[in-house]
């Protein structure tokens, strides 16, 4: 191993020089991550802020304004009469003016003095189903709320303690931010290798380092050196803005998040440099990149929908996605301070899937020169 | 036709303070083949550049084949060839493809261009690669197709940056040739190089340095004119005397 | 017209001999939408679940049981010490602990209101807290089929209660794929054309071939017309074949008017194809067309409601949005295909992204200078 450390330096070097000589990507490397943290940090929100519901009141009776009361006592909900027929609701859906139409039928105020149930009309504007259960959920709470103060509820024969742990005021910045810094990571990373040996390949200058007596897995090592350190230092920035600009409480050990941060740059590195070897065109690499990055990572990471309630097929295919390990990583020690032992498992889980990869790559690679 | 292929007196080119070109003056007949002679960064691509309307001169005038730099580059263009040190056929099209695209381009009817192509070929004895992809040409071929692509449409100048910078030395020789006979029919060659073996072949050349014009003549009263054997040692002396001032 | 043609005909070619590059086009695509059109719910279900039960009575068996009966939780495990839930909470090995305390059945009987506690990783706190609503209502449940049946009985005749009946328009059965799958045919509208054109022109830039066509008599609006139309073409045959997999495979309504989706998509088009165009007028290298390309449609995706509904977004950034123009294209799209909306409910979307489309082309052809920098 010593006799070939010079060369994977050299090639490192060589590397480096590349990086250098091109400032306005490496511009765009720095300030992109950062301010696609920032937009994803303030934009990524699972509440709906403002719930529009437009209100056919055909009771007008103190009872019924006392209903509409109820929706107004709390911040989500903005409500408006509206002086219409059933059929215009489709009119204000379209129109985009409400999420949803309350229907107050004309004997309400008789009924709910004599009868046990009173049915009121809700309909919703499902066409976005996400956010229609949230508004059902939302209405339910009002309603139950409504029937409480006016009734003496059944008593139940023991008391509910519910807590939130690690997050106690359920902030949906604590939960983004890591997962953020996950995907911008891979992304990246990925991006930067997906295109070095495509590069060398179709400018040519390939041929020129293979004619030299370098070993394949030297060239890859050399090669890898420089991202390994470039994506760790985007890394550590895009860290430090999302833990001190949104103020995300860290529990667990810095150590241990650098080290094993590392671990998942690696990884990534690894399937940008694997994309490289199979792909023939820097164009074909870097959308290969893209494909296998972006949308997955988004979607099937657990970074924003949970995994459990995926179907079994797609849950499969999560264990493919290196982000939902470094997901487990990140926000327990950030969140709940958890150890390498606690976080055992995926820790292995990366370290097999770069190995795999990068000997994939490798070997790929030692193919494709002695043809 | 008008005699003088090429005319300009005090063609400039400023990129914000830097001067690239200083008011450089020549007069190009029709038929001559003139070299541009310079380090790298004298000017050389920028006035060739400027002769082909691919940049906007930022003062002086200038006329190539008797229509103005500025007023009609657009119909320059149709009577100028241009090659530079890239390659600049498509390596994902095969022969055929390439010289069918740019003799389009240039408005020329299907029959011309096929009846151009076969000569073409033949001229290069490239028919077999006819419809092979042209990334798989070997690389002597490839500098020879460019050029006979970029002349398809019988421009009356070729523009040649640094046509054979990367080429073997034989393939440089050929290259030469072609050169040659494309002059005896009468088209005005424009080229610039840093060989200067290759400066001997030129009938007049003009040396460059720092944008501006230093010598312009025959090679032969150049060397006369600075009694040297060469015309390399005549540029390491002009460029010596350059760095002095 | 000749000069275009020539043009065209080249791109296409070039196009179709890029066998890899077609696969991108066309075959990954559909994959992504088979995948991504069943991974995106905020549906909680199956959360793994940790028992301690001090009690160990017939009553904590039958709290036990009414929560493995839903599908809503997973009991994965049963434990007496409470240490282990932090700790397997701390390894992601469970979501929620059930703990009943000592005695709990006892105090119960005795009316003595004993607790039970729940505690959820808040973590997620979204998933957290729909899951402590799930438990708490089971409990709830539980406790109102055992009290004591002189209370039951008394209090419900005298209840008045509101009952809400919903109707959810649109989507009846809440299948979220109705609302994606229009969403994705958005992102590979904008995706596909926008790196096609930046690409190609960049690398046209990059191996020389540009400046051989600057010389050339092309004029700048026949290279443009002449990679443009090949790009459209392709982006139309995509959105074609997307859609009949759409309507086809996974059963998605179309409720609106192909025409107009077919018209309003060419006014999209053109700004995506622009702001490729654009991208290459600044970028020098593949790669760096790549990194611009790839922070713009970032910003445009997370910025168009695609995942993150704007209205969730604080009011400053939702302001925000509005300069995105994949979020009108993005909303026309989903009600043509969701609500059959017509263009007179569409017209204020159109407009704007009709606007943002001339600014952009025009920006992008006005950069696009056929002479070298």
């Amino acid at each position: 191993m010593g006799k070939e450390k010079p060369i994977v330096i050299s090639i490192a070097i060589k590397e480096v020089l590349h990086i250098l000589k091109d400032p306005r990507s490496l511009v765009i490397l720095f300030l992109m991550p950062i301010l696609q943290l920032v937009m994803f940090g303030y934009a990524l929100k699972m509440e709906i802020q403002e719930v529009r519901i437009g209100v056919i009141d055909y009771s007008h009776s103190p009872l019924s304004r006392e209903l509409v009361d109820s929706f107004r006592g709390s911040e989500f909900f903005r409500l408006f009469f509206f002086e219409g027929e059933e059929r215009d609701i489709n009119d204000l859906f379209r129109k985009r003016k409400a999420h949803a139409v309350m229907i107050i039928p004309g004997n309400f105020a008789k009924d709910l003095t004599r009868e046990s149930l009173v049915d009121i009309q809700f309909i919703i504007d499902a066409a976005d189903p996400n956010a229609a259960t949230m508004i059902r959920n939302y209405v339910n709470q009002v309603i139950m709320n409504f029937n409480e103060n006016r009734n003496d509820m059944i008593p139940i024969p023991f008391e509910i303690r519910g807590t939130l742990l690690y997050n106690p005021d359920r902030k949906s910045t604590y939960f983004f931010v890591p997962g953020i810094v996950a995907l911008l990571l891979v992304m990246i990373s990925a991006l930067l290798t997906s295109i070095t040996i495509t590069r060398e390949k179709e400018t040519g200058t390939m041929e020129q380092i293979l004619v030299s007596p370098v070993r394949p897995h030297e060239i890859i090592i050399g090669k890898v050196l420089p991202y390994i350190l470039l994506a760790f230092l985007i890394g550590i920035i895009i860290l430090l803005i999302g833990i001190f600009l949104f103020q995300v409480p860290f529990e667990g050990s810095v150590m241990l998040l650098l080290f094993l941060s590392t671990l998942y740059i690696i990884t990534a590195l690894s399937l940008g440099l694997m994309i490289s070897t199979i792909a023939p065109t820097q164009q074909v690499a870097m959308m290969l990149a893209l494909i296998v990055t972006l949308l997955p990572t988004f979607l099937l990471s657990g970074f924003i929908f949970p995994i459990s309630s995926m179907p079994k097929l797609l849950q499969y295919l999560t264990y493919l996605i290196p982000a939902k390990y470094y997901l487990f990583i990140i926000r327990g020690i950030i969140l709940k301070g958890s150890t390498f032992m606690q976080l055992f498992l995926p820790t292995l889980y990366l370290s097999i899937m770069s190995t795999v990869l990068l000997v994939i790559s490798i070997r790929k690679f030692s193919i494709n020169l002695e043809r | 036709m008008s005699e003088i292929a090429v005319q300009t007196s005090g063609l400039t080119k400023k990129f914000g303070d830097f001067v690239a070109v200083d008011q450089v003056s020549i007069d190009v007949k029709r038929g001559e083949i003139f070299g541009f002679l310079g380090a790298n960064g004298a000017g050389k691509t920028t006035m060739i550049r400027m002769l082909c309307g691919l940049l906007k001169p930022t003062s002086g005038e200038g006329k190539v084949t008797g229509l103005d730099l500025y007023a009609e580059s657009e119909r320059i263009k149709q009577k100028i060839g241009y090659m530079s040190q890239k390659f600049s056929l498509y390596n994902d099209l095969t022969l055929s493809e390439n010289i069918d695209f740019y003799g389009g381009i240039y408005g020329l009817n299907p029959t011309d261009i096929e009846f151009k192509k076969n000569q073409l070929l033949a001229d290069l004895q490239l028919t077999p690669w006819r419809d092979k992809l042209t990334g798989t040409l070997p690389p002597g071929f490839k500098q020879g197709l460019a050029l006979g692509t970029a002349m398809l449409h019988d421009p009356s100048i070729v523009f040649l940056d640094e046509p054979t910078s990367g080429v073997d030395p034989s393939s440089r020789r050929a290259f030469w040739d072609v050169i040659y006979q494309t002059a005896s029919r009468g088209i005005t060659v424009f080229v610039t190089t840093h060989f200067m073996d290759e400066a001997e072949y030129c009938h007049r050349i003009s040396i460059m340095s720092t944008g501006k014009i230093i010598a312009l003549d025959r090679p032969d009263n150049l060397r006369e004119k600075y009694k040297l054997p060469t015309i390399q040692s005549v540029f390491v002396h002009l460029m010596r005397q350059a760095s002095t001032h | 017209m000749k000069r275009i043609l020539q043009m065209m005909q080249k791109e296409f070619r070039q196009i179709f001999r890029d066998r890899p590059m077609m696969g991108i086009i066309f075959i990954v695509p559909l994959v992504q939408l088979l995948i991504l059109a069943f991974a995106i719910t905020t549906d909680v279900k199956h959360i793994k679940m940790s028992v301690v039960d001090f009690d160990k009575s017939a009553i904590s068996r039958e709290i036990i049981n009414a929560f493995s009966q839903t599908e809503r939780f997973d009991i994965k495990d049963f434990t007496q010490d409470l240490h282990r839930i932090d700790n397997d909470m701390r390894s992601w090995k469970t979501q929620i602990a059930l703990v009943i305390p000592a005695g709990f059945s006892k105090d119960m009987q005795r009316g003595a209101k004993p607790q039970i506690h729940i505690s959820a990783d808040g973590v997620d706190g979204n998933t957290a807290g729909i899951a402590l609503g799930y438990a708490q209502a089971i409990l709830v449940k539980y406790g109102l089929e055992n009290n004591s049946p002189d209370v039951s009985l008394t209090r419900r005749i005298s209840l008045h209660i509101v009952n809400m009946v919903e109707r959810m328009w649109y989507n009846l059965e809440l299948d979220s794929q109705q609302f994606m799958v229009p969403g994705i045919v958005v992102v590979l509208l904008t995706i596909i054309p926008m790196m096609l054109s930046a690409m190609s022109l960049v690398k046209e830039k990059e191996i020389g071939t540009l400046e051989q066509l600057m010389v050339t008599p092309l004029r700048k609006h026949q290279l443009l017309l002449g990679k443009i139309i090949p790009f459209l073409i392709l982006s139309y045959l995509e959105l074609a074949i997307v859609m009949t997999v759409a309507i086809l495979l996974f059963n998605i309504a179309m409720n609106g008017s192909y025409l107009l989706l077919a018209s309003l998509s060419f006014l999209y088009l053109i700004t995506t194809i622009g702001l490729g165009i654009f991208i290459s007028t600044f970028t020098h290298t593949q790669q760096q067309a790549m990194f611009v390309a790839w922070f713009f449609m970032v910003f445009m995706i997370i910025m168009s409601g695609f995942f993150i509904p704007i209205d969730n977004m604080p009011g400053s950034l939702q302001a925000f949005t509005y300069l995105n123009p994949m979020r009108f294209f993005m909303a026309i799209i989903r009600d043509i295909f969701q609500k059959g909306s017509g263009l007179s409910y569409l017209s204020r979307d159109s407009a704007m992204m009709t606007f943002y489309g001339i600014i952009i082309i025009t920006l992008a052809v006005f950069k696009f200078r056929k002479r070298v920098s």
